[in-house]
């Protein structure tokens, strides 16, 4: 009895298998634009914080894997940040830039009504500066991180009148990270001497916090699909009695070439859906 | 399942509690606000106030009691101005919209030693060569001289090799960075590489760990490293700097590294000093304030924030009158020196 049972499971895994390898499984490229406020501060350059504008740009390709179609999906991403900020008083202005390179792998489940839930873990390289242009010895703060961490989503998809929509919640949060930080009074000047110590730090949320939330809908015309939402970033990096933080909120436009498949019913095992 | 969730649930807590938690500055856009920035800033990086014997909590008690709710911008800059003044550092300046604080004292109150006409009009003849902002020529048969006013101009290495090619027939060399207020300390490597044979520890730097008084790491080495072919160096022969009060910050260092050579002189005054680094910042109505945070004392771990003196028997000045008259006292001593060891050699 139970060795039929096994052999019945089997084979129901084997045909589920077989038919979600059958599948082709694209990928759903993605192109944002972003554009919104952002406000930085690092206790190195100045105590105070500044406010400006931001944009980035950035592209998003995930897949389902292979070797598990059905449950597993990858997703590697990359972007690049630039900021203009002042002061409170409008009399210093301070830039800024970030680059992201991030590869994720999360299980997978799909609901009843159209619903799909993911949860997986996320390794990210961040680069950065904030540069405030009327500082001498100090007028950068260098921003780096490697991390390990946390992402979920929640995606819906429907339509209205007769235009699929795909909606959907994405978050990350570095766990680990090793992270980058001069010392408390130390200039560039000492390091470019040779002196590096003390400049890695272990990170954990307490001291290396990081939040990353995409909320959007993407449209799906068919040939191509377009995503309209909205992102909140923020990092912190707290050590050596330095602190440096940037928080971000962001309209974003994104374009997915091809679509998602929703509306041409493609056959496909799709990672959005 | 069930069991997990509370856990799961503590622990995001627990997270969100721990997160976020570094405070960060909180300063008012007031009078007072920006006072009380300008006084937690020095206290937390100035670097010398062990060295200076200031007791800063009680000069910004002192100096609070002038200010008031109402009072206006140029009056608060006269008392912040007046108050960083205490701390006798030409590296230290406020800087608003309308004008930009110095202390000008470690020079002001000393004579100047030096006239850039007179060196030129009688000494150079107003007939020398001038690259990277350095004046260059053959002073006598044997002696060559070039002068460096700003460590602020940039040597190029083939500029360089240039003029040490020029001057390479001399069999002494004067160094003249009188009125040199200093710059990017990169121009030592540049310039000193040229006179050393082999790696040399120059100074040491510190620089504060905390904002907890005299919490400074340990020195740390400043290394020079000789230049190598195919740059011209100048090695072997007697060399003189002349310095003046007016010699500050990479100007200083430099004196104090060139005086570690045994081929070196120091000739003239004692210079400014300015042996720390500064660090910039700011202050909530939007000023910007600048300050020594890092101290580099010389080979032997001596500070030299106040100045370094010349080599013993070789202290000259020149009155204004001498210098006006066409006399530069510290040139004349030193070209009279150099001969003499040339002579003996």
């Amino acid at each position: 009895m139970m060795n039929r049972l096994s052999l019945t499971l089997l084979s129901l895994l084997f045909l589920l298998n077989l038919r979600a390898e059958e599948l082709p499984r694209p990928v759903a490229s993605n192109y944002r634009l972003e554009i919104g406020s952002t406000s930085a501060i690092s206790t190195y350059l100045s105590p105070l914080r500044y406010e400006g504008t931001q944009y980035r740009f950035g592209g998003e390709w995930s897949k389902a894997a292979q070797w598990n179609p059905e449950n597993m999906i990858m997703d590697f991403r990359t972007g690049f940040g630039y900021s203009n900020m002042l002061n409170p008083t409008g009399t210093a202005q301070m830039l800024g830039i970030d680059g992201d390179f991030g590869f994720g792998l999360a299980w997978r489940k799909r609901l009843p009504n159209n619903l799909q839930l993911t949860i997986g873990g996320d390794t990210e390289i961040y680069g950065g500066a904030l540069y405030l242009t009327r500082n001498g010895n100090n007028p950068v703060s260098i921003l780096a991180s490697g991390s390990l961490g946390l992402t979920g989503s929640i995606s819906w998809h429907t339509a209205y009148k007769g235009l699929p929509i795909l909606i959907s919640n994405t978050l990350r949060m570095p766990a680990i990270s090793c992270f980058f930080m001069p010392e408390y009074g130390e200039t560039y000047y000492e390091i470019y001497l040779g002196n590096y110590k003390g400049l890695a730090h272990a990170g954990w949320p307490g001291n290396n916090f990081a939040i990353n939330n995409l909320l959007s809908a993407k449209l799906d015309f068919g040939r191509t699909a377009l995503e309209i939402g909205y992102r909140y970033d923020y990092r912190s990096f707290y050590a050596n009695n330095l602190l440096a933080s940037i928080s971000k909120n962001a309209i974003v436009i994104g374009i997915i070439p091809n679509g998602i498949g929703l509306k041409k019913h493609s056959k496909i095992n799709s990672s959005l859906y | 399942m069930k069991k997990l969730l509370p856990l799961i649930l503590s622990s995001l807590t627990l997270l969100l509690f721990t997160t976020s938690c570094h405070e960060e500055p909180k300063y008012i856009d007031s009078p007072l606000g920006t006072f009380d920035a300008l006084c937690d800033i020095v206290a937390n990086r100035y670097c010398f106030l062990e060295e200076k014997n200031i007791n800063w909590q009680n000069l910004c008690k002192e100096y609070r009691a002038k200010v008031k709710s109402n009072t206006k911008q140029l009056e608060l800059f006269e008392i912040c101005s007046d108050l960083l003044d205490e701390l006798k550092d030409g590296h230290v300046n406020l800087s608003s919209g309308f004008t930009t604080s110095y202390y000008r004292k470690w020079w002001s109150d000393y004579p100047q030693d030096f006239n850039l006409r007179t060196l030129q009009e009688y000494y150079l003849k107003f007939d020398y060569y001038q690259t990277s902002g350095i004046s260059y020529k053959m002073l006598t048969k044997d002696i060559a001289y070039m002068y460096y006013p700003s460590f602020s101009n940039n040597i190029g290495e083939t500029s360089l090799d240039y003029i040490l090619t020029l001057l390479s027939k001399s069999n002494g060399l004067i160094i003249d960075i009188r009125n040199n207020g200093g710059g990017a300390l990169t121009n030592i490597d540049v310039l000193l590489g040229r006179f050393i044979e082999k790696e040399m520890i120059g100074g040491y730097i510190r620089h504060k760990l905390s904002a907890a008084p005299n919490d400074f790491s340990k020195p740390y080495p400043v290394l020079y490293k000789p230049s190598k072919k195919p740059h011209v160096n100048y090695l072997g022969r007697p060399i003189f700097v002349l310095t003046n009060r007016a010699c500050y910050s990479a100007a200083n260092d430099f004196t104090a590294v060139m005086k570690l050579l045994p081929n070196v002189t120091i000739v003239g005054a004692r210079t400014g000093g300015g042996g720390g680094l500064p660090f910039s910042s700011e202050l909530p109505n939007g000023w910007a304030i600048r300050f020594s945070a890092c101290p580099i004392n010389d080979g032997n771990d001596q500070i030299t924030e106040f100045g370094i003196d010349p080599s013993p028997g070789y202290e000259m000045h020149s009155t204004d009158a001498q210098l006006a008259a066409g006399q530069d006292n510290i040139l004349e001593f030193a070209l009279q020196k150099m001969t003499d060891k040339i002579a003996k050699k």
